[in-house]
């Protein structure tokens, strides 16, 4: 019986592995006709429409590559036509007229003439639009359709400025039939479509066929968001983008110029990097304050220090490349010394403290860092408080929370700001006010120049933030991409103009698990339980089911009681910080915030049962869908990490006993002393130098995706699998090594070697699997520990998995992610105690009649 | 023995460091010299500069603040819990000793890394955050080791003639089980501790631990990662300190149980 069991058992596993070779087999290469881009992305726009937010990021990914607007700014802020090919300004400046660009369609099929573009205006400049630069396009006054392709457009006071404030992308022209979901949707007359937006991952766009101007040589565009600077410099380096604009590691600049693969470009952006100072709260309200700051910090020091020099000083809120620049950096020189008189002066001879918000931006960490080392020279204690975005958005931006925070400032020539009383940083002045009003009304040139110096001065002089550098923009693309240079002030790069030379294509980065894998495995696992339960008899399987089943159930009762303690509330956290409460209110119910605890537990039970782990209030989609996908790597990086810390185990704790004797043995056995010592992620690190960067053979970070077939992933979860392996497999040596010795003077072992068996065969057949039935035992906490360094991996190299996705949701505040992540782990966990079990029961006979250990 | 004298020595060292560092550092671990910014190791700076110019070698020695405090408190945590739940269980049996078991297996179901994912997401990262999720985690393993070792001890006979002489389970409990519960225990805690100074580093390595400014080891691995290839030191000794740590405390139980044990106490 045993033995048809046991062939029975091994044609099984043939036919797995023939199953997975065909599933592998079968998979066809993407098709994909034309040229592909990947685009690194460092910040994920919150929504994909420039009119409704004021993100930087949408931009980037939007405008113009499915966005455009009336006129575009070309080089040197000059105006050219976009859509509308020609205009005609009157005398006094109150009166506008524009002729549209004929036969051009939204990708909605809807036609751009004077209907589009009045509703556009009509919905920017609407009471309670959200709009961002609904100031600068406040002038308009009414839009009139004078025939099917002429725009009139009338302001009610003069306004020369208009021209440039409809070059932006808060001033595109949208669809009226699409509008209302271009922030998920986005619908436009631009050289590319949206396909889809992958939360947390990538943003694709194709080619847009249809398109009124010249067609794009790349068919296809997909921006990839990796923020982590680290995952940005791996991610060039490997391929994965082929351009990474804004590129947020400025150290790694030296080796990509090295590198002829690569190709590097450095200009000054537009953006403003500053320290925002709330000018309400105490004792920022008082100007010598303020100015103290100024004096205590060095900004040569911090461009060097954060930046790794790149980026220009800036004294005022305006940059290099706006007309009529004024350089003031030197207002404000170097000084703690003055810095501690002037807070002497207002009162505050021995410092104060306070606090600073530091976004999750690279930059911004490292400059906060500077910052309050520079401050605390003049005796300013600074607290660094790192702030997620959206909670930077609610309580920073919206709710004018906060003392100091770092943030850049993309916007062009966005003084204006300066002028809004209600703005985070409540600067109020009715002289720079009038400023703004006389700029308003002048067209001469010089005059223009004049008042843009004042308003610099005004800004510099009232020390209002503390104006740090323009923002460098560094663009690493791969050497075959051509054409991405950017003319236009406001744009990195031009994918219009981009193409690839060579093979482009774009590895796929669906990381599920081919579908035959997956019941190969399921299979395997299923045939396995019943061969265990067979051995080890039914009733201690139900026995340790049931307990295991005991334990889960009050973990996940744990787990769902520690997060509703977790502060925050995710129904105001998915309809925004302007929601009214009759909505949030309605939306806590819809998602079963309410009710008693008890009630709200079993309903969560109920939906896991199920397979419903609910909905991520960050990235809006289903939570199972982002764990089945993360599943997909964590669980086989697990299984392959376990799988080599075993064989090594084995090699080294029988090596250590074979010869001990010798100076081998000796070695082997201080490896596995000092092996557990050694962080397995400190382990990663070093590995990833020779064998990762040096010599290329595995990957030196990221997951290519199942898609991109075994090979690939195999290349990229050794590393990780051997960072991980290493110090359990010393642990598990170690063990085994004091279970083989325990064994050397048992009779059996005394009687094998009367009998003539050499030592290896001894410790072979004999000792060793008496041995391992206590390694089983630790299996399953071997596994729980591989788990949670699995954790860490992840983060050295960048892999998409559980443990990333609940930091992820940690920062973001998520506690649905969390708890369904936590309870798929733990879930795991006892999964692989109740085999272990089984596993011990069904070769050792003496535990199958033992109660729970 | 060998282990027990290198592991003492190991640890007094790195304790002692430590422990100077309150008094006097080579340099102030937070003043940024930016000009001097990722200097590689020199007479100057032991161990490098970082990338605002700070002295590596102070902050590697002041890092090891948090990892020793971290270390005790989730130490304190787990056996001041762990123990009296575990003699309990093994006193009383019945149903303390089911509910105790039904607790470990809870808690082992957690990876210990989890625990402080659940903690950071109620109460944002810091260094509670890390104790609790260490100590949590220690509190079965305490309970687990008390529990087996005091139901053998309760099996002896000098206990049974102390039962039938008519001693109280507290008394005895106080003056025949714990003491000589003492040498598993100290064994056990040096095993934890030099555990926990594995998962601090691994927690602050991804920002769950100790916060900015106090410096930590795993934080500077993190702020390491990018430079790999420009200054590869400031990954190294960090690393290292880790690794030193953790090996002396493993090295110390290792020699704990070869001199605590009485069955090798006759030679081996």
């Amino acid at each position: 019986m045993a033995k048809l069991f046991a062939a029975a058992l091994r044609c099984a596993v043939v036919g797995c592995v023939l199953l997975l070779t065909a599933a592998n087999v079968a998979r066809a290469a993407p098709a994909d006709a034309g040229s592909a881009l990947a685009v690194g992305l460092q910040l994920e726009p919150p929504v994909l429409d420039p009119t409704v937010n004021a993100s930087a990021a949408i931009g980037a990914v939007v405008f113009p590559t499915i966005f455009e607007g009336l006129v575009r700014i070309g080089p040197g802020w000059r105006i050219e036509p976009a859509l509308a090919k020609a205009w005609t300004v009157s005398a006094d400046g109150r009166s506008y007229v524009f002729h549209l660009r004929p036969q051009v369609r939204f990708g909605d099929g809807t036609p751009l003439d004077a209907a589009a573009v009045r509703f556009s205006f009509r919905r920017a400049v609407a009471a309670g639009s959200l709009n961002p630069q609904r100031a600068l396009l406040a002038a308009i006054d009414g839009v009139t359709a004078l025939d099917s392709l002429t725009v009139g457009v009338h302001l009610r006071r003069p306004d020369f400025t208009l021209l440039q404030a409809l070059g932006l992308s808060a001033a595109v022209i949208v669809s009226p039939r699409s509008a209302a979901t271009n922030a998920v949707r986005p619908v436009g007359t631009g050289p590319f479509r949206f396909v889809e937006w992958r939360r947390g991952e990538a943003i694709v766009l194709a080619r847009n066929s249809a398109y009124w101007g010249l067609q794009p040589a790349v068919a296809r565009v997909t921006f990839k968001v990796i923020a982590d600077p680290n995952a940005a410099i791996d991610a060039v380096i490997t391929g994965d983008v082929d351009v990474y604009p804004a590129f947020p590691a400025p150290e790694a600049v030296a080796r990509f110029e090295r590198d002829p693969r690569f190709a590097v470009e450095t200009v000054l952006s537009e953006a403003k990097t500053i320290v925002a100072i709330n000018n309400r709260r105490a004792p920022f309200n008082d100007l010598r304050v303020r100015r103290a700051l100024s004096y205590a910090i060095d900004r040569r020091a911090i461009v060097d220090a954060a930046m790794f020099g790149f980026g220009a000083p800036i004294g005022s809120h305006y940059t290099r490349s706006d007309p009529g620049y004024v350089d003031l950096t030197g207002e404000y020189p170097y000084d703690p010394a003055r810095a501690r008189a002037l807070l002497a002066q207002a009162g505050y001879p021995r410092g104060f403290s306070t606090t600073l918000a530091v976004p999750p931006l690279s930059y911004a960490e490292r400059t906060a860092e500077v910052v309050a080392a520079e401050l605390a020279q003049a005796g300013v204690r600074v607290k660094l408080v790192a702030v997620d975005w959206v909670p930077w958005l609610t309580q920073v931006f919206g709710a004018h929370d906060f003392d100091l925070t770092i943030v850049a400032h993309a916007e062009p020539l966005d003084y204006d700001i300066y002028g809004r009383d209600d703005y985070y940083f409540g600067y109020s002045n009715p002289h720079y006010k009038a400023l703004l009003a006389r700029l308003e009304l002048t067209a001469d040139p010089r005059a223009r120049r004049a008042l843009l110096g004042a308003v610099q001065r005004t800004i510099a002089a009232d020390a209002v933030n503390l104006f740090l550098f323009q923002y460098p923009d560094i663009t690493i693309a791969n050497a075959n991409v051509h054409g991405i240079h950017s003319a236009s002030p406001l744009s990195d790069i031009d994918l219009a103009t981009a193409s690839v030379s060579g093979d482009g294509a774009a590895p796929g980065s669906r990381a599920d698990l081919p579908a035959g894998a997956a019941t190969a495995f399921a299979a395997l696992l299923c045939i396995a339980l019943v061969w265990l339960a067979l051995r080890a008899g039914w009733s201690y399987v139900a026995q340790r089911a049931l307990s295991l089943a005991l334990t889960l159930a009050l973990a996940s009762l744990a787990i769902f009681a520690v997060m509703q303690a977790v502060p925050g509330d995710p129904a105001r956290a998915v309809l925004g910080i302007h929601a009214d409460p009759a909505a949030i209110a309605a939306l806590r119910r819809q998602m079963g915030l309410d009710g008693p605890f008890l009630d709200r537990y079993l309903a969560w039970i109920g939906g896991l049962l199920h397979g419903e782990f609910g909905t991520s209030w960050t990235y809006h989609e289903s939570v199972a869908r982002l764990i089945r996908e993360r599943f997909a790597l964590s669980f086989p990086l697990t299984l392959y990490a376990l799988t080599l810390s075993t064989a090594v185990a084995l090699s080294l704790g029988i090596g250590a006993v074979r010869w001990r004797s010798s100076p081998l043995g000796a070695a082997l056995a201080a490896f596995s002393h000092v092996g557990l010592a050694i962080p397995s992620f400190w382990l990663g690190l070093l590995l990833v130098i020779p064998f990762g960067i040096g010599l290329h053979w595995f990957s030196a970070g990221g997951f290519p995706g199942w898609s991109a077939g075994w090979l690939a992933v195999l290349r990229s979860l050794t590393l990780p699998a051997i960072a991980l392996a290493l110090p359990q497999a010393a642990v598990f040596a170690r063990v085994l090594q004091h279970e083989l010795l325990e064994l050397r003077d048992a009779d059996f072992l005394r009687t094998a070697r009367a009998k003539g068996l050499s030592e290896t065969a001894i410790l072979l057949r004999h000792a060793l699997p008496n041995a391992l039935i206590p390694m089983l035992t630790i299996l399953a906490l071997q596994f729980s520990f591989v788990l949670a360094g699995g954790i860490l991996i992840e983060n050295v190299f960048f892999l998409p998995g559980l443990g990333r996705l609940a930091f992820q949701a940690i920062t973001n505040r998520d506690a649905t992610v969390v708890q369904s992540v936590a309870i798929v782990l733990v879930a795991e966990v006892v999964a692989v105690s109740l085999l272990a079990d089984l596993l011990a029961a069904a070769i050792d006979p003496r535990r199958r009649t033992a109660s729970a250990p | 023995m060998k282990a027990l004298v290198a592991g003492v020595a190991l640890l007094c060292g790195t304790a002692a460091l430590v422990l100077l560092s309150f008094v006097w550092l080579p340099y102030d671990p937070a003043v940024m010299d930016i000009p001097q910014r990722l200097a590689p190791p020199s007479w100057a700076h032991v161990f490098g500069t970082d990338i605002y110019g700070r002295d590596v070698f102070s902050n590697v020695v002041r890092a090891g603040r948090p990892s020793f405090e971290v270390a005790f408190f989730s130490l304190a945590i787990g056996a001041g819990a762990g123990i009296p739940m575990g003699l309990l269980a093994a006193t009383a049996r019945g149903w303390p000793d089911e509910i105790l078991s039904r607790f470990n297996d809870v808690v082992f179901a957690f990876p210990a890394l989890l625990i402080a994912v659940l903690v950071a997401s109620v109460y944002g990262p810091g260094v509670i955050d890390a104790v609790a999720a260490i100590g949590i985690f220690n509190i079965p393993v305490f309970a687990r080791t008390t529990r087996a070792a005091a139901i053998g001890l309760w099996q002896r006979d000098y206990v049974l003639a102390s039962i039938a002489a008519g001693k109280g389970p507290t008394r005895i409990v106080l003056d025949h089980i714990l003491p000589n519960l003492a040498p598993a225990l100290i064994v056990q805690a040096a095993i934890q501790g030099s555990l926990a100074i594995l998962a601090e580093a691994g927690l602050s390595y991804v920002g769950l631990g100790s916060q900015p400014p106090e410096p930590s080891w795993g934080r500077m691995l993190a702020g390491a990662q990018t430079l790999i290839e420009s200054a590869p030191w400031l990954a190294v000794f960090p690393g290292l300190a880790i690794l030193s740590t953790t090996l002396a405390l493993s090295l110390l139980a290792d020699g704990l149980r070869d001199a605590l044990d009485p069955r090798r106490i006759g030679g081996r």
